[in-house]
Parts: structure tokens; C-alpha cells; sequence
């Protein structure tokens, strides 16, 4: 029973969007955690956003019409947004952006991090002088 | 060439020559650029495996389009291409709006209070918003 559960239909329909989710939700602290400040420059955002969202959607659409790939009735809700763009591929084209820029920001940060504290043991006057030999 | 194949190949070259002939960010000169491709390369392969998983795909590939490779595991290889497109236009797009943002008025200083008042000497702005 519990397994009937686990493949109810009810839930199977939100797989791709859950999946969506869970990105969002497991790359939020890195806007914190190393101040990648992505939501937090919303005009920026959606400026980029959306190109990427024209760009993709059209890629999609086309792909779709010609039989490249399709999608699953059991996996997806089928709800559809105008054009008939499936919700779940829209929230693709926001989230993966969103999560790649996250982790560009955040890389961005830790390198910014490590090129400071490389320049600020260079720059100690006396303490470790073997400390500058090292770096 | 199978039609996703050739595809995902011409956005490839697409993205390349948007940023090397037009926006100029000099993005792939950038560690943190092919740091992030890895990082988001990484975490592709459980996502986008989750997506295409043979056993309960939630997106299937018609094969006549592909090139039939799926590796690793059942990732069709053209979603690789798929996904740097998708990343790199991101980041050039975001890169290129930001640098914008740094010429239009570099007075404002980043870890700043939004809640305070714009800086008085806001000269620099007059040469932008141009847009």
C-alpha cells in the first residue's frame, strides 16, 4: 500500500515541477551564505531573464513542434500557459538561469575572498615573512 | 547531422560568437566563468538525469533526432551543449548588464544599507540612462 502511495498519480503530476523547486529551495543560501546578491538586484534579473526566457521558449517550441522531444503526461500537470508553453518549462527556463547565476555570483565572491587574503599576506609588513615566500 | 544534435552544436557557436564578435565581456577569459561551467556542469547530471531517466523519463527524446549517445547514464549528450548555452547566454546577459550598471553610476557603493539615502554626489549619473 504504501508503495501505491509513492506512485499516485496526484503526486507523479508535480515531479518536474517539484524538481524546479528543489533547485530554487537548495540554491537560496548561496544569495546569503557567500552574498551572491542575485535576488536581491530584481531589475538586473529580470533584465536578464528575459531574453534567455524568448530565446529558449522559441528553441523549446520549435524542438517540440518537430518532434524532438516531448514531455510526460504522468511526470508533468498539464497546465499550459499561452503558446501552450507547459508551466514546468517555463519554470526551467527561470530556475536553471537563476541557479547558474547564483553559482557564478557565489564563485565570484570566493575567488574576490581568496585574491584578498593573498594580498593582504603579501602586503603584512613584518609577522611571517615566510608566509609571502609561500603564497 | 540529427536535427537536436546539429541544434544544440550551432547554440554553442551562437552563444561563442554573440559574446566574442558583440557583447565582449571578456567572459571565457574568466576563472570564475569555467569554475561555474564545472559547478553547474556537476549538478546538471543529477537533474538533467532525473528529467531524461529511461526507467520513468519526465522528457523523451525522440532518438531519429539525436545522435543516440546517452551518457552519463541516460542523459542524451546534446543536453551538455543544451546546458552551456543555456548558462553562458545567462551569464553574459547578467555580466553585460552589470558593467552597464558599474559605468552608469560606480558612486554607489555595493555593501551599502538600501534603506540609505542615494549618495549626494551623483554627478556620475548624468552621462547614463542614456538606454
Amino acid at each position: 500500500m504504501p508503495h501505491r502511495v509513492l506512485r499516485s498519480p496526484q503526486i507523479d503530476r508535480f515531479q518536474y515541477l517539484l524538481l524546479m523547486a528543489a533547485c530554487l529551495v537548495l540554491t537560496l543560501p548561496l544569495e546569503f551564505v557567500f552574498r551572491a546578491r542575485v535576488y536581491r538586484r530584481p531589475s538586473r534579473l529580470v533584465r536578464t531573464l528575459v531574453p534567455v526566457l524568448v530565446v529558449f521558449l522559441a528553441w523549446d517550441a520549435v524542438a517540440v513542434a518537430r518532434g524532438h522531444w516531448h514531455f510526460s503526461d504522468r511526470y508533468t500537470t498539464g497546465w499550459l500557459l499561452p503558446l501552450r508553453i507547459p508551466v514546468e518549462e517555463f519554470a526551467f527556463f527561470l530556475v536553471i538561469p537563476i541557479c547558474a547565476l547564483l553559482t557564478y555570483e557565489s564563485v565570484t565572491t570566493m575567488l574576490g575572498y581568496l585574491a584578498d587574503r593573498r594580498r593582504a599576506r603579501r602586503a603584512a609588513p613584518v609577522g611571517e615573512p615566510q608566509g609571502a615566500e609561500h603564497a | 547531422m540529427p536535427e537536436y544534435t546539429l541544434a544544440a552544436v550551432v547554440s554553442v557557436v551562437l552563444v561563442m560568437v554573440l559574446e566574442l564578435a558583440w557583447l565582449r565581456t571578456g567572459m571565457f577569459r574568466r576563472p570564475a566563468f569555467w569554475i561555474t561551467a564545472v559547478i553547474v556542469f556537476g549538478f546538471q547530471i543529477p537533474v538533467d538525469g532525473w528529467l531524461t531517466k529511461l526507467s520513468a523519463p519526465i522528457v523523451l527524446y525522440a532518438e531519429s533526432h539525436a545522435s543516440g549517445i546517452r551518457a552519463p547514464w541516460d542523459i542524451p549528450v546534446e543536453d551538455f551543449a543544451f546546458g552551456f548555452s543555456l548558462m553562458t547566454l545567462t551569464l553574459l546577459l547578467w555580466d553585460r548588464l552589470g558593467s552597464r550598471e558599474r559605468d552608469q553610476d560606480h558612486g554607489r557603493a555595493r555593501g551599502r544599507a538600501s534603506t540609505a539615502p542615494p549618495p549626494p554626489a551623483s554627478a556620475g549619473r548624468a552621462p547614463g540612462r542614456e538606454r
